[in-house]
């Protein structure tokens, strides 16, 4: 069997699953389920399946991107739009990533949404989710790839605002959709102009594909007004839509406030897969952001003007984002903040290190940090709907397991040295931006980075889970008062919320993809050390070169050593602001607001971002709106109204013309005519004749238009 | 030509019959005891496989060598036979559909008249001779006047089916009045020879006695097919006639009649056409039709906003729908782009709008079996009470719209580029181009009301409704199934289509 002719069937079984659970009945709970997981499982089957696939053809040195294209519809005289699909490291690795965390957050899900009154439309959505994302890796064509990629947008909106009744997460799932679509804009132009200029969408056509030689080096000699290369003008605008989809500055601000979704929602898409659909965008179309250095040897050393944004937009989002997430109290929120930081690194290591390294960010950042979402929401679950870390404490007792796996994720998202994957890949990422050729300051940005991502982990760890239980029974939590003041429409989402004495531990449904999740974390970085680069190699189908004593090399080992330096200070930090002596009371602020209290406000404001853009854009906007209302209403409503007067008057005119002057004679006759009809009418009282006398009528009418057109010559 | 090889040229036909007959005969003589029931479930059994039976016979055997009778009487070719295939696919459903129908107790005489009807639509489209169109146009409509009468006991049926009767008999004489012109000009009844004679003609400015051919002729299929101004029997019929009926007449009969218009027009009239575009208006076939496709497509948009019964609804929309279809039968291949035929197109729009349109009237009927009516108030939050109907009621609704990915968006948008091309770089055909995009903007508007009721608006009735049957359901769903595929892959059809179209060099 050849797996690439039936790499559609991925996407397809989650759909179907969408589709069939989309007509089924509300109560239908365990058949949604079931349904969801099944399908979730079959295509994790055929995507190992096709990552073995892959795998033989990277041992057997055959091509790296087995395509099956067909033709969809033919328009305009000899144009076939053409779509297909494509089977090559890159698709192989996310397929199994992402239906792999899929199964895993979709049984986690049946526990965590048991008790919603809308579990069955949850399953649909995240099903239609894992179809599109699955879309999304498989495609071979752009247009494809953007028909999911606005799917899998529409999804986030739908799940983001799962619990519409509450109006943050509504006012969530808009911002969510509205920001992205500024990127997705984007995106489309780059699309159309790619298509203009080199008439083919596909990405790989036995050398006609876009991101071949022939079309790429069509791309790269002809230039635009501006001076720019084509390719470099169509690469900027494909990575503008990364940016929205993968929170990038300037469009993060969507992100965090996506976390008003269920925790499931946030593990999967807001972690794990969607979000990291940019970064895979931009690894998909790496030949074209690299050009010219990808195509043309003399030009390797070149770095394009296109790799360089994305470097620099990543480093920028990595720092940014990293500071705002220290100063942050929601647990989601801190998580949030943390996966946009992490995507930026993600970003430099496109930039600087090309697909490989980028991509082994991605993959181990989507195990642990869908671990450290799951663990949140088993977090939440177990603390009654508290979400605000000053409220928390203590937990360490009550949630053994939670805690170990949460542990294991939060060493290595900081980058734990040696045995945890986020320290291996973060590391490739800060090696390669130290031997970048362009600048050092990615580099420092990186380093500063990871610092404060082992500082605001620490911090929340030990808000979270260490010193007294600070939980106040009984007290209406924030979540609560928002209950209250929807009426109760929440506690009917969450019948749990009724306070029983203590936090508990979740159900196994929950804590077992936690574990599975925690060992992958600790065990993947291996894939890529320096020492055996097994996720390098077969990314970019070199062959497989293990050597140990890489390790010992200077370059590597001092890097090595600085990060390593790096976490155990930012750990040590956290330990000594926030482990030396238990917070004793929720209400006494931060350790570092009684430090700097401007700074640490500045951070916990996210730095006015969102309020500049409330006064930028969206008061530009409603000025311009206003503006717009008043000319309707003043200036053109005006000229219609005068139009309508004029009108007005001379139609009355016209009737009085029409009364005193014509009617008068006319009437009599009239009178006669009409007459005459109603006793017709009383002699025909079927219409059937009325209906044939139109025939005879039409006769003559088209007969007088073909005459009239014969003369008229 | 042996009568061997004449019996292999028109098996499918021939089969037709036998089951038809074998369908009255087997309910006349032995059947008539046995509940009614078991005689539906017995006669849709023997149609289904009688058209089986035809499709299986052209589909598997191998194309007997294009043929064609006594110049071109009776023809074979790939297209003729894709046609067919459709036609008799369209009579299954509708025979399926009839099955669970209680209008009436004379079930073999209802069935036999459906595959009557189908036989005389097969005979429609395998004839280039006028002689033979116009018999075989009686035999389909005398067949469908009466399966419109067929409900003796709603005086509505009876009413539609004397209305429809009689307009097509009026129709009729119009038409027999244009091909006898047609053949005084020409001498000749095949439609080759007419159009020599024609082009003759039509040298120096146009005939009168050809203006009135033409005319003539345009009313006889302008009826058939519904269109404006010969459009005023189709509410009526669609409203009164048994649902089983209005789906045939509405899907079956339009297929057929539709594709043997062009026909007519594209051979018998070849050297006529005139021309339609506003700057260059010449008289002749095109700006005769398209005078009654703007009619058709403005009429019957506007008319159907104010329906409030859905079959009317459903009716005008498929005089909105005659004027699109329209549209690609004046797509003349022009000596610019001798190789895109409107025909691929319009085989392709009338195929699946037939599809649609029987699985909506399917809806409908199993909407009226449980509320009693076919108002747009029965369809109240249908959505609730049965979910896959609605569902699929959707999907119809949307894509007789013309929405993406359903098979109606790729009907249109074909359908129109062929509209566009035909005039080479004049685009003379623009105007009624736009003027069907707009009022496609338009009906979206009266399907959606369709949609909102079954979606929005709560249900009115309290009672608990019957359940439906499994089987009704597996056959909207099977349509609504074909009608997505089909848009997702309109290649399934076009391709062959085309390839067809090449052989028959049309």
């Amino acid at each position: 069997m050849s797996m690439i002719q039936y790499l559609w069937l991925i996407p397809t079984l989650p759909l179907l699953a969408a589709a069939l659970t989309a007509i089924a009945k509300q109560p239908q709970r365990r058949f949604a389920a079931t349904l969801a997981i099944a399908s979730m499982s079959l295509a994790l089957v055929l995507s190992c399946i096709a990552l073995t696939v892959a795998l033989q053809h990277w041992g057997h040195g055959e091509p790296e991107h087995q395509v099956y294209n067909f033709r969809w519809f033919q328009f305009g005289d000899n144009h076939w739009l053409e779509l297909g699909w494509v089977l090559d490291p890159l698709t192989a690795v996310m397929l199994v990533m992402v239906s792999f965390v899929g199964l895993l957050i979709f049984i986690y899900s049946t526990g965590y949404m048991a008790q919603d009154e809308n579990f069955t439309r949850f399953f649909c959505f995240l099903s239609l989710f894992a179809a599109a994302m699955l879309g999304v890796v498989i495609a071979n064509n752009l247009l494809l790839l953007f028909i999911c990629w606005e799917l899998v947008g529409l999804t986030s909106y739908l799940l983001i605002g799962f619990w519409y009744h509450k109006p943050a997460a509504a006012a969530a799932a808009k911002k969510a959709f509205i920001t992205t679509r500024i990127g997705d804009l984007a995106l489309l132009l780059g699309m159309v102009w790619l298509y203009s200029q080199s008439g083919t969408l596909l990405f790989y056509n036995g050398g006609k594909g876009c991101l071949e030689q022939t079309a790429l080096l069509k791309l790269v000699t002809q230039t635009t007004s501006i001076g720019v290369a084509v390719s470099t003008g169509i690469a900027l605008l494909i990575f503008c839509g990364a940016i929205g989809k993968s929170g990038q500055v300037p469009l993060h601000v969507w992100l965090p406030d996506a976390m008003e979704g269920p925790t499931p929602v946030s593990a999967l898409i807001h972690a794990a897969t969607m979000v990291a659909a940019g970064v895979f965008l931009v690894a998909r179309v790496y030949p074209l952001m690299g050009a010219p250095a990808t195509l043309v040897a003399d030009h390797a050393e070149v770095v394009s003007t296109a790799l360089r944004a994305v470097t620099w937009v990543g480093a920028i989002t990595a720092l940014f984002a990293a500071t705002i997430a220290v100063a942050q109290s929601d647990i989601k929120r801190i998580l949030a903040y943390s996966t946009v930081s992490q995507l930026g690194f993600m970003m430099i290591g496109l930039g600087v290190g090309g697909v490989a390294v980028g991509m082994f960010h991605l993959i181990t950042h989507a195990f642990f940090k869908a671990l450290l979402f799951m663990g949140a929401g088993s977090v939440i679950h177990g603390c009654h709907e508290e979400q605000d870390i000053r409220c928390m404490g203590g937990l360490r007792k009550f949630m053994p397991i939670t805690f170990a796996t949460y542990a294991i994720g939060m060493l290595a998202l900081s980058g734990f040295p040696l045995l945890f994957s986020g320290f291996w890949s973060k590391d490739e990422i800060l090696h390669h931006a130290h031997t970048w050729s362009v600048s050092h300051w990615p580099f420092y940005m990186g380093v500063v980075g990871a610092l404060l991502t082992a500082f605001y982990m620490t911090r929340q760890v030990f808000y979270v889970f260490f010193g007294n239980c600070r939980l106040t029974l009984g007290k209406t939590t924030t979540s609560e008062q928002r209950t209250v003041a929807h009426g109760g429409a929440t506690a009917k989402e969450h019948p749990h919320v009724e306070l029983s004495s203590e936090p508990h531990e979740s159900p196994l449904v929950m804590t077992a993809p936690l574990m599975v999740l925690a060992f992958f974390s600790v065990t993947l970085g291996f894939i890529g050390t320096p020492a055996w680069p097994w996720f390098q190699a077969f990314l970019e189908g070199k062959q497989l070169v293990s050597a140990p004593g890489k390790l010992m090399e200077g370059g590597i080992l001092s890097v090595m050593g600085l990060s390593t330096i790096v976490v155990f200070a930012g750990i040590g930090l956290g330990y000594w602001l926030y482990g030396r002596k238990p917070v004793p009371a929720s209400q006494q602020p931060d350790p570092i607001e009684r430090l700097w209290p401007d700074v640490f406000y500045l951070l916990k404001r996210k730095y006015f971002v969102d309020e500049i853009y409330d006064w930028a854009v969206v008061g530009l906007n409603r000025r311009w709106a206003q503006a717009c209302d008043w000319l309707d209403r003043w200036v053109w409503n005006g000229a219609v109204q005068i139009i309508s007067y004029l009108t007005v008057v001379l139609s009355w005119a016209n009737r009085v013309f029409d009364e005193k002057v014509v009617n008068l004679g006319f009437d009599e006759g009239c009178e006669g005519v009409s007459l005459g009809a109603r006793l017709m009418s009383k002699l025909q009282n079927g219409r059937i004749q009325n209906y044939l006398r139109t025939i005879g009528l039409a006769l003559a009418i088209l007969v007088l238009i073909l005459i009239w057109g014969c003369h008229a010559q | 030509m042996s009568y061997l090889s004449i019996l292999n040229l028109a098996a499918p036909e021939t089969i037709m019959v036998m089951t038809a007959l074998a369908v009255l005969a087997a309910d006349l003589l032995f059947m008539r005891e046995l509940e009614r029931g078991t005689r539906q479930l017995i006669g849709a059994m023997i149609g289904c496989a009688g058209c089986l039976a035809a499709v299986a016979w052209m589909l598997v055997l191998p194309l007997p060598e294009p043929g064609s009778l006594m110049q071109g009487l009776f023809l074979v070719d790939p297209l003729i036979r894709i046609v067919k295939v459709a036609l008799l696919a369209l009579t299954i459903f509708t025979v399926l559909i009839s099955m669970e129908a209680d209008f009436t107790q004379h079930i073999g005489e209802y069935f036999a008249l459906i595959l009557f009807a189908a036989i005389g639509m097969m005979f429609l489209v395998s004839t280039e001779d006028i002689l033979m169109i116009f018999i075989s146009l009686e035999l389909t409509s005398l067949s469908l006047y009466i399966l419109t009468a067929f409900n003796k006991r709603n005086i509505k049926s009876a009413e539609a089916a004397l209305k429809y009767f009689l307009f097509g008999g009026m129709a009729a004489a119009f038409t027999l009045f244009g091909l006898s012109l047609l053949y005084g000009i020409s001498g000749s009844t095949n439609l080759a020879e007419i159009a020599k004679a024609v082009s003759g003609k039509s040298v120096n400015g146009l005939d009168p006695l050809l203006i009135a051919a033409i005319v003539l002729t345009v009313i006889g299929f302008g009826f058939k097919v519904a269109a404006v101004p010969f459009h005023l029997w189709a509410p009526d019929a669609y409203e009164g006639a048994p649902i089983p009926s209005a789906a045939f007449i509405a899907s079956g009969s339009k297929v057929a009649s539709f594709f043997v218009f062009a026909k007519v027009m594209m051979i018998g009239f070849k050297g006529a056409e005139g021309s339609g575009s506003l700057q260059a208006w010449m008289p002749g076939w095109v700006p005769t039709l398209a005078v009654v496709a703007a009619a058709s497509m403005v009429l019957g948009n506007l008319a159907a906003i104010a329906q409030s019964s859905v079959r009317r609804l459903l009716a005008y929309s498929a005089i909105a729908h005659a004027g699109y279809v329209l549209l690609a039968v004046m797509a003349v291949p022009s000596p610019l782009a001798p190789h895109t035929s409107p025909l691929g197109p319009l085989v392709y729009y009338v195929i699946t709008y037939g599809l649609t349109t029987l699985g909506a009237f399917a809806v409908v009927s199993n909407v009226q079996q449980r509320t009693g009516g076919d108002r747009l108030s029965d369809f109240a939050g249908l959505a609730r009470r049965a979910p896959l109907l609605s569902f699929c009621m959707l999907i119809f609704m949307l894509s007789l719209a013309g929405i993406p990915p359903l098979a109606g968006f790729f009907g249109k948008f074909y359908v129109f580029t062929a509209a566009l091309s035909s005039g080479g770089k004049s685009l003379g055909l623009l105007w009624l181009v736009i003027l069907a995009v707009a009022m496609s903007a338009v009906s979206l508007y009266y399907y959606l009301l369709v949609l909102k009721q079954i979606y929005i608006m709560p249900s009115t009735d309290q009672d608990t409704p019957r359940p439906l049957s499994i089987g009704s359901q597996a056959i909207v769903f099977a349509l609504a199934a074909l009608v997505l595929i089909l848009g997702c892959a309109p290649g399934l059809i076009l391709e062959p289509v085309m390839s067809a179209i090449k052989v028959a060099g049309l």
